[in-house]
This record gives structure tokens, C-alpha cells and sequence, in this order.
């Protein structure tokens, strides 16, 4: 279970502007954390919400927005997720919320990217299978998307989709450069996994 | 998004103010087979070309059978500015969206993709489905990226639905978690004695009021469109004087089954040269 963020895992970033709609901004996963205790400019931290909306197009019923909009500022403030909250994440989302954080601890959660601006996140999943999920809307890979969230909408995300979300919270996300056409590449590669 | 065809339907004018930057969301523009779809996409990207808003990227299957004549906003900038590409295939067009990074063309501000019925005529599953919406999203998102404090990318994809039930749309469910936005086409039976008369009701989202306009296409291919009746009453007096000049574009309609236009075929030497695929 994670109480606390990796800060070392974030490998820095070059200083870009703020992207408006497509989701899951770079800020989010830039700078590496500063020690506990140091004062942090609080307008260059978004809030959850702001993480949630700018993450996905698809929007997440409000509730899920206040409790990841809660997390946010609990890690910022105590660099730990509550035990009450961890209780609200569990009630929500139900097993994933478990085996989401799980992944998160294992810093699954990687976001790539190519020199055009364009980004994708793999989640390598707890079975060894790479997920690949994408950055502006919510939509995985992986078979319980498909089943559990889009056929028989018993879940709002997936497992993986929910570690994006918390990763960006905990600032834990890997990143990976490729080039433009490794990107096409790997945008296509999903689709023939699927077949 | 959704106001790219807004913007149509309101005879240019954009939602309300502040709006014009906000394409709203992404939208589905659900009707019959020969509804209009075609008429209704081509005028929202002449009408975001025409504004200067940007290039415009148009998909379709195949070219489109006729172009519009002699609407101004056509003859300055649709040429220039609207992009067909014809990916044949579910396949093609995920190759296209997935490499909409690598493309060195200028950025999009509009995304139309005509015919999703036809791509989803191969049958792909559940996952494929999702996986074609969720990049178009992302190609959205992508593009809107590119275009920085400039503007946003919107997203119109038209889908032919069989008969005026839903039921035989595969996945339309699942099409509709993507796109919250949705603008129907129905047949009007209260048309104008012979002409051509259609229903367009719009809803950006669950909890935004449904809007809907009157589209009629006269004997020479013009297309008019004018808020349904029902609702020009509730306009605000200056609404009713500006949309009381209903729109007016001329527009090849060759998903119409009558009247018969005098313009399909006119222009069709023009579209497949444009073809960049």
C-alpha cells in the first residue's frame, strides 16, 4: 500500500507550456518532488480536479473528482494518502482501488512520449502484460476495460486507468522518450494486440 | 466540438459569448441513411474554414459525390483550407490517426469524420470500437495541443443509423460513453409541402437543454435552416431577429432522396485531386 510518493523515480522534464486540452500534462509529472517540509509554490501544483479534468475528455462522475481532488491534497500536504481516504478509494472503486495503488508502489505506470508532443502511457501490468492506455480519454488495453467497464459498465475504470490517475497524484509516473514514428508504432502495435 | 455544427445551425453564431475558442464536446451526428449527415459536416467545415479558424481535416470513406457552388465562404477558403483524406479501410484509418503526429500538414482545428457506419460495417469488437473512438479523442486532443493558446480542435463524426431505431447500430452505446454530444437528424413531416424538410436536435450532454432547428432543402439544392418552431418563440427578442435571417448554403445534397439537385456530379472532378492519402 503507498503512503508515500517515489520522488526519485520523476526524471525530470524540460520546461514546457500548459497544455489546454489534451489531458494529462506534463507539469503534472515534471519536476521531482522537493524535500518534505520545503515550502512549495501551490500554483504550480494542480489540484486533482484539475488532474482529473485535464487527464480525460471522458469525464468522471463527481464524486470521483472530490475524492481524487481530496487526495491531491492530502499528498500535498502530508506526502501521504489517509487512511480514510484509502477506505473512500477502496469503497469506489472496489478491488481495483488495491490493485491500483499496487501498481502505483511499483512504479507501473509510464508515460511516453515523442519529440511531437504526442504521449501514450503503458501500465506494465501485475501479470507481466503491458497495457497501453490513452492520455486523453479513458480507454485501456487490458480485458476488464472492455468487459467490466465498457460492456457491462460495472466499473467506472480500470485498474490501469485508475493507477494513471494515482500516479499523477503520488508524481510517480516513469517517462519515456521515443521517436515520432516509434509512437505510430506503438499507437498500431495496441490494435494488433487486440487481433 | 459540438459547436463547429452549432455554428451551422445558428447561422454562424457561436453558443453564447467566450465560446468561440471552446469547440465543446465531442459530438456524434446520429440519422438515417440519407439524412444529411454528409450536407450538415460539409457545411460545419466550410463554416470553420470560411471563418478562418483554421485547416480543416475531412474523412471520408470515398469523395463526396457533389461540392458546394456558389456559397462565398466556399469559393474563398474551402479549398484551401479543408483536407480530404479517404482511408478505406478501419485499418487505413487507424494507420491515419495514429500518425496524425507525423503528418507535417498544418494543424487541424476541426476533425469530421464521415461514414463511421461504414467502418464499422467490418465488424470490429467491442475493444476495436473503443479503441477507434478513443483515438479519434485523442487525435482531438493531439491536434488542440498543437494549436496551444490558439484554439482547440473539435470533432464531429457522423453515423448512419438504420431506420430511426437505434437498436441496429453495433456499439452505439459504447459510441455515445465517447461522445457526449449528440445531434439528430429526423425527417420532418410537417416540411414544407414537397421540399425536403429535417429535424436537427442537438444535446451537448446530459444535463444541457436540447436545441433544434428546422433544415429544409429547397428545389435548387439551397439548404435553410431555422430554430424549430417550437423553440423560436423562447429566443431572446435579438436571437429571434438574427436567426429570423435563417442560414443559407448552398450545398450539393446528395444524400437526399428528393428533390433532385442540379448540382450533384458538378464539382465532383475536384475532390479526388484533393485527396492526400
Amino acid at each position: 500500500m503507498p503512503t508515500r510518493p517515489h520522488s526519485s523515480t520523476s526524471r525530470g522534464w524540460p520546461g514546457t507550456p500548459r497544455l489546454s486540452a489534451c489531458a494529462m500534462t506534463r507539469d503534472d509529472v515534471t519536476p521531482p518532488r522537493p524535500a518534505f517540509g520545503l515550502p512549495r509554490a501551490k500554483s504550480s501544483q494542480p489540484t486533482g480536479r484539475e488532474v482529473v479534468r485535464r487527464a480525460m475528455a471522458v469525464t468522471l462522475p463527481e464524486v470521483v473528482e472530490e475524492l481524487l481532488s481530496e487526495i491531491a491534497a492530502a499528498v500535498r500536504d502530508s506526502a501521504r494518502i489517509p487512511d480514510e481516504l484509502l477506505l473512500s478509494l477502496k469503497f469506489v472503486f472496489g478491488s481495483s482501488a488495491i490493485q491500483a495503488l499496487d501498481l502505483v508502489d511499483r512504479e507501473s505506470v509510464t508515460l511516453i512520449s515523442s519529440p511531437s508532443g504526442r504521449r501514450v502511457y503503458q501500465v506494465l501490468g501485475s501479470s507481466g502484460t503491458t497495457y497501453t492506455c490513452l492520455a486523453s480519454c479513458h480507454y485501456c488495453s487490458c480485458p476488464a476495460f472492455s468487459f467490466s467497464v465498457l460492456r457491462k459498465s460495472d466499473s467506472l475504470l480500470c485498474k490501469h486507468l485508475l493507477a494513471i490517475y494515482l500516479s499523477q497524484l503520488l508524481r510517480n509516473c516513469q517517462q519515456l522518450s521515443v521517436s515520432d514514428k516509434q509512437l505510430t508504432d506503438l499507437l498500431l502495435m495496441e490494435r494488433t494486440q487486440e487481433a | 466540438m459540438a459547436e463547429a455544427l452549432r455554428r451551422v445551425l445558428n447561422a454562424g453564431r457561436a453558443a453564447g459569448p467566450g465560446e468561440d475558442s471552446n469547440p465543446g464536446p465531442p459530438l456524434l451526428l446520429l440519422g438515417a441513411p440519407r439524412s444529411a449527415q454528409t450536407s450538415l459536416l460539409f457545411a460545419a467545415a466550410l463554416e470553420a474554414a470560411g471563418e478562418g479558424r483554421g485547416p480543416v481535416l475531412f474523412l471520408t470513406r470515398r469523395p463526396l459525390q457533389s461540392l458546394p457552388l456558389s456559397t462565398p465562404a466556399a469559393r474563398d477558403h474551402w479549398r484551401l483550407q479543408i483536407r480530404f483524406q479517404y482511408p478505406s479501410s478501419i485499418q487505413e484509418l487507424l494507420q491515419l490517426l495514429a500518425s496524425a503526429h507525423e503528418a507535417p500538414a498544418p494543424v487541424p482545428s476541426l476533425l469530421l469524420l464521415d461514414g463511421l457506419e461504414e467502418y464499422l460495417a467490418e465488424d470490429p469488437g467491442t475493444q476495436d470500437t473503443a479503441y477507434l473512438a478513443a483515438l479519434l479523442l485523442d487525435t482531438a486532443a493531439y491536434f488542440s495541443h498543437r494549436l496551444g493558446a490558439s484554439g482547440n480542435c473539435g470533432l464531429v463524426v457522423a453515423l448512419e443509423t438504420q431506420k430511426e431505431a437505434d437498436g441496429d447500430v453495433p456499439h452505439l452505446a459504447l459510441l455515445q460513453r465517447y461522445f457526449p454530444a449528440q445531434c439528430r437528424l429526423q425527417p420532418d413531416a410537417l416540411g414544407l409541402g414537397q421540399h425536403c424538410c429535417l429535424r436537427a436536435s442537438l444535446e451537448t450532454g446530459k444535463l444541457s437543454p436540447r436545441t433544434e432547428w428546422s433544415v429544409t432543402f429547397l428545389p435548387g439544392g439551397e439548404m435553410k435552416i431555422t430554430p424549430w418552431p417550437a423553440q423560436a418563440s423562447k429566443l431572446s427578442p435579438d436571437q429571434n431577429c438574427s436567426s429570423a435571417g435563417s442560414q443559407s448554403l448552398t450545398l450539393g445534397c446528395d444524400n437526399l432522396p428528393s428533390p433532385r439537385f442540379p448540382l450533384d456530379g458538378i464539382l465532383t472532378s475536384g475532390t479526388g485531386a484533393d485527396s492526400k492519402t
